[in-house]
């Protein structure tokens, strides 16, 4: 699967803009701020019909605009795919394919699987469990449409009990035969959801131990283990006994929002013991198993975007990295970074087809 | 169709409401409150209205005041009504053992636009929607226990539209419903869920009527 052609109309820096890419490899180039990263997030847009960066689409229009528009050109298993995007924010998003308007946009998410590194990504690692959630759901979203659309119900679900349990307090009363209608509703999406979730890290956790292995420069073990209280014990139990604490608390304290990975290197909690270099390449080898395991699922070879992940690394280690890139045999992958000489010695040396585009101010040259 | 209209000769002027006449501009108004109707529309209506016989006018303000004054929600299936019991509920023709049960009165309108069914409704007037502030009090939920609890009525048919919210409400209904005597069905539907970019297809609702399947949990 590949990216042809990509046109930005209005969207962050750019006014309007076409790209054509090279297959296999393509690098942006140019000074921090000048829309690099921007290209990356159009292409994650139109395979995912939103931002790479959790930001609304009014903040991903340009300023001064009062739509945006992304046009892509895909092949995928030798069939063309004319992917569009058309947002007007707080009004109205459309996503088309080859010209038929999706009526929700979770049928799209899956078809263009991709994959999205970037420097913040370390927050999987640092931050609440929210972010390893995220990651568990974009991964097995991608793989499995039946996955979205049950965490789409436990969600919206899980909204509408904690509402409930708000309008109680507010109310002063407490109708359990109610609460009980959305118990029993959660209970389905959240068995599939804890099915999947476990299935999963199953197969993820040794591709992330091989991909970590030939990132890392020391050997460290890692591993990464997936907790859930619904692995062991009834949800509906669960549920039930945590009652009078929802409605204390005015919300639902128990389910598959509360599930975490664990991610240990030697043993150790990652957060706390690994160092700056480790963290990076154990996020590093978790984003490049998640293209692993959706190649291996779906088939068909993601979309690999590295946002900047040479960032502050020896021209040894951006070398290897390449190499291990092109060795491993990734589809079609986009890489920014400020350093254009640096990239095209490489890639020049290491013999594979890329294509170099510069970026400044919003207009790309390539 | 647009040529027979006289289209405002400089469009910010319209815009700016400058008009010489209060009564004028009141009744613009009026009219742009309604919704899919902007400033333009009301002021060609308006134009329209003062162009024609004063007659005109009052037929329409009576038939609006008649309309509004007299309309009310039918006693038993809370459909829309000029008698204390509505048409359909009257027509002892009837089905009277089967009940469709639907959000509102629009769709009440797309299964009679069918003319597939020929059984009973009842109008819920929503779904149960804590995070709208909407639970089964604020619905005609109560009303259908009472009719489920008569002996004629045999089959309740839930219309309700595909999302988590109609989902929860039929699953809602159904438990209510289990200590009486009927049987509850749900219309032939897609799996869907709620949240993004859905809208109601009222004519597949009507259709989908014929074959509907019995209600099972979990489903
Ligand atoms: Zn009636």
């Amino acid at each position: 699967m590949h990216l042809k052609t990509l046109t930005l109309t209005n969207f962050k820096n750019y006014d309007l803009q076409t790209l054509a890419f090279s297959e296999r490899l393509n690098c942006l180039t140019g000074r921090n701020g000048m829309g690099k990263t921007n290209v990356l997030d159009a292409i994650y847009y139109l395979c995912m019909c939103k931002s790479h960066f959790g930001i609304n689409d009014r903040l991903v229009m340009q300023r001064g605009a009062d739509f945006f528009r992304l046009e892509g050109d895909f092949v995928r298993e030798e069939k063309k795919e004319k992917i569009v995007a058309k947002v007007i924010p707080r009004k109205r998003k459309e996503i088309e394919r080859n010209g038929v308007v999706y009526k929700r946009l979770i049928d799209h998410i899956g078809l263009l699987p991709v994959v999205m590194a970037a420097p913040d990504d370390t927050v999987i690692a640092r931050e609440g469990s929210e972010e390893r959630r995220r990651f568990l759901d974009n991964t097995l979203s991608q793989s499995d449409p039946i996955y979205l659309r049950h965490l789409v119900a436990y969600n919206r679900l899980l909204s509408q009990r904690n509402a409930l349990l708000k309008q109680f307090h507010a109310e002063r009363r407490f109708d359990e035969n109610l609460l009980q209608i959305f118990d029993e509703q959660m209970q389905e999406p959240a068995a599939f959801i804890v099915k999947a979730r476990q299935q999963f890290l199953e197969n993820f956790e040794p591709i992330l131990k091989e991909n970590y292995a030939a990132i890392s420069e020391d050997q460290e073990g890692i591993a990464c283990v997936y907790n859930s209280k619904l692995l062991t014990e009834n949800f509906a139990d669960l549920l039930h006994d945590a009652r009078e604490k929802d409605r204390v608390l005015q919300r639902t304290t128990i389910g598959i929002h509360k599930d975490d990975l664990a991610f240990k290197i030697d043993a150790h909690a990652l957060k706390v013991f690994a160092s700056q270099g480790q963290l990076k390449s154990f996020i590093l080898a978790l984003k490049l198993a998640q293209y692993e395991f959706l190649r291996q699922h779906k088939g068909i070879a993601p979309l690999l975007l590295l946002d900047d992940i040479f960032d502050k690394l020896d021209r040894g280690r951006v070398r290897s990295l390449i190499n291990l890139i092109l060795e491993k045999n990734y589809g079609q992958t986009f890489i920014t970074d400020t350093d254009e000489n640096r990239l095209q010695d490489i890639l020049s040396a290491a013999g594979s087809d890329f294509k170099i585009f510069s970026v400044d101010e919003g207009t790309v040259d390539g | 169709m647009t040529a027979n209209v006289p289209r405002p000769p400089f469009f910010p002027y319209f815009c700016g409401m400058n008009f010489s006449s209060k009564l004028i501009e009141n009744a613009v108004e009026s009219f742009a409150a309604l919704p899919g109707i902007g400033r333009r529309t009301a002021l060609r209506l308006v134009l329209h209205l003062v162009n024609q016989d004063a007659d005109k006018t009052k037929d329409l303000t009576e038939s609006l005041q008649k309309m509004r004054s007299g309309i009310r929600a039918c006693e038993v299936c809370h459909n829309l009504s000029d008698e204390r019991v509505c048409s359909v509920c009257a027509d002892m023709r009837r089905d009277r053992g089967t009940i469709c049960v639907v959000e509102n009165i629009r769709d009440v309108m797309a299964i009679e636009e069918t003319q597939q069914y020929r059984g009973l409704y009842h109008v819920l007037g929503g779904v149960i929607n804590p995070i709208e502030g909407i639970g089964p009090d604020k619905l005609n939920a109560q009303t259908l226990m009472q009719r489920a609890a008569k002996d004629e009525v045999k089959e309740i048919i839930m219309a309700i539209s595909p999302t988590i919210e109609g989902d929860t409400t039929i699953f809602y209904l159904t438990k209510n419903l289990k200590d009486f005597d009927v049987r509850v069905s749900t219309i032939a539907r897609g799996v869907s869920f709620g949240g993004e970019l859905e809208y109601a297809d009222e004519l597949t609702l009507g259709r989908s009527i014929v074959a509907r399947v019995p209600y099972r949990a979990g489903e």
